[in-house]
């Protein structure tokens, strides 16, 4: 997947799950959208689907850290990174 | 110390309405909010009782995916009533987030529709995606104090949290922990009250102890019939009420509008059997709760009384009001109208008689035709009265033996 795709996946992902509509890429998730770890967590499930697998408890906790949209797409790029390195 | 404590705001979703105007045109028209059981996939099809006290009418509700996320049905209805109730107390948003308004708020086991939800993952798991779709949104819809923090949060409330959850007398004890938290001076003021949602399993469990009503199943407005000679029964509800207690000089000093006054609350437990009702103990928590209000029983102009409609309850809580209370003041069955709410009864049922204070009238127990010869030890209504009341009781006792009384008075 490209940057680009992971990006549109994602805000679809906020659009459809937490009505959040095209958030700024930047934007603090919590101040500005009272994105909580509920929201967190839910959306880990939403990224395993997307992945098509799952994550480990490792990967998850990194994640809790997460405030932005491209925090989030980073996190995915590395993802996907380590599963091609893995494989 | 202890100070006074009042009542500036109340609001109740029920089956015979939502909000004062609907409930009091209800309450004057002898309207019955008891409808057929709806169908289900779970157990419906074998409960012998066919009614249930339904909230049949569409609620707007306004909450935001923030809030909605954590809440199920039973919270909608506690997040609901107690939006409305602090709204019309005039509270300011300083206040309500300044650690002096507390929440006292409770549910008899939070969702049991959530809970359905999570058993039927689990009975139906195939591999361990079933174990991983429980998350924590389904605890914090389920959980107990679902209602009472769906509250803090929706509204920024940081006081303290109580959440009685003793089944009937549940909002009872909502009501009475939150009046002890003022009197004492550890609020200022606290969101009192309870909710419990549509729930065929509670059907089940009273249906299954023979409790239920069963022979008014092709006329169900025609029960429950407290204190009726052909009572056989009692009829599942649902609803909410929430009610905004403070402190009478704070109250005062901002020009609230005081509804009425919380002038004493009693608890006990019958110290045995954990279903069957208990003169002694029932007649001691009346005699507890005139003695916490620092009243004689003659002040007491009107009893609002659990009145389940079973066999055996009514006509013991007749006896306990006759020994206390004597033949003086209106003893009414509010649940004629609105089924057993369960957790909500005694809030509910408080803002209920609030109303008739404030309007000046006393509503009938519906559906009592006949007075059973063993309860005609106290003064029954049978039609709508036109009649001031000054000081009432709110009467509510559970599984668990727990018994309460609330007693209110009209503000001078």
């Amino acid at each position: 997947m490209t940057r680009q795709e992971i990006e549109q996946e994602i805000k679809e992902i906020f659009r459809r799950e937490f009505e959040i509509e095209n958030p700024g890429l930047d934007d603090d998730l919590r101040e500005k959208y009272e994105f909580d770890s509920i929201d967190a967590i839910e959306l880990l499930l939403e990224i395993e689907r997307m992945l098509g697998s799952e994550l480990t408890q490792e990967e998850k906790k990194q994640a809790m850290d997460i405030r932005t949209i491209n925090q989030i797409c980073d996190y995915i790029e590395r993802i996907i990174q380590a599963r091609k390195t893995a494989a | 110390m202890e100070r006074r404590v009042v009542i500036t705001a109340a609001s109740a979703i029920t089956p015979i309405g939502h909000g004062k105007k609907q409930i009091t045109e209800s309450l004057l028209a002898g309207k019955s909010g008891i409808i057929p059981l709806r169908e289900d996939a779970l157990v419906s099809r074998f409960i012998h009782s066919r009614v249930y006290g339904t909230v049949n009418y569409p609620i707007e509700y306004d909450f935001k995916r923030a809030h909605r996320k954590t809440m199920g049905p039973v919270a909608y209805y506690a997040c609901q009533a107690a939006k409305e109730a602090l709204e019309q107390s005039g509270l300011t948003h300083d206040f309500i987030t300044s650690g002096k308004l507390g929440v006292s708020f409770g549910s008899i086991h939070g969702s049991p529709t959530v809970q359905r939800d999570i058993y039927n993952i689990f009975f139906e798991a195939k591999d361990k995606t079933a174990y991983q779709s429980i998350g924590a949104v389904e605890y914090l819809k389920s959980m107990v104090h679902t209602t009472a923090v769906n509250i803090t949060k929706m509204f920024g409330i940081t006081g303290r949290v109580v959440s009685s959850g003793t089944a009937c007398t549940t909002g009872s004890q909502a009501i009475g922990f939150g009046y002890e938290a003022i009197k004492y001076g550890l609020q200022e003021a606290m969101l009192c009250g309870a909710a419990d949602e549509y729930d065929t399993t509670t059907v089940a469990v009273f249906d299954n102890l023979l409790a239920c009503s069963t022979a008014f199943n092709n006329e169900p407005h025609r029960t429950p019939r407290p204190f009726d000679k052909l009572r056989d029964g009692l009829v599942v509800g649902e609803g909410a009420g929430a009610l905004m207690l403070e402190e009478y000089e704070f109250a005062k000093k901002r020009g609230a509008n005081i509804i009425a006054e919380v002038i004493g609350f009693a608890c006990n437990n019958n110290g045995g059997d954990l279903i069957l009702p208990n003169l002694a103990g029932i007649t001691q928590t009346l005699r507890l709760g005139v003695e916490n209000a620092k009243i004689s029983p003659q002040e007491v102009d009107l009893v609002s009384a659990h009145a389940t409609a079973t066999k055996m309850g009514d006509i013991i809580e007749a006896q306990a009001i006759g020994a206390v209370f004597g033949e003086h003041p209106f003893v009414i069955g509010l649940k004629s109208y609105i089924g057993h709410t369960m957790a909500a009864c005694g809030a509910i049922e408080t803002i209920m008689t609030i109303y008739m204070m404030e309007d000046g009238f006393i509503a009938p127990t519906i559906n009592l035709e006949e007075i059973d010869e063993r309860c005609t030890m106290v003064k029954h209504v049978q039609k709508v009265l036109a009649q001031p009341v000054k000081t009432a009781a709110i009467q509510n006792f559970a599984f668990g033996g727990v018994n309460t009384i609330l007693l209110i008075r009209k503000p001078d």
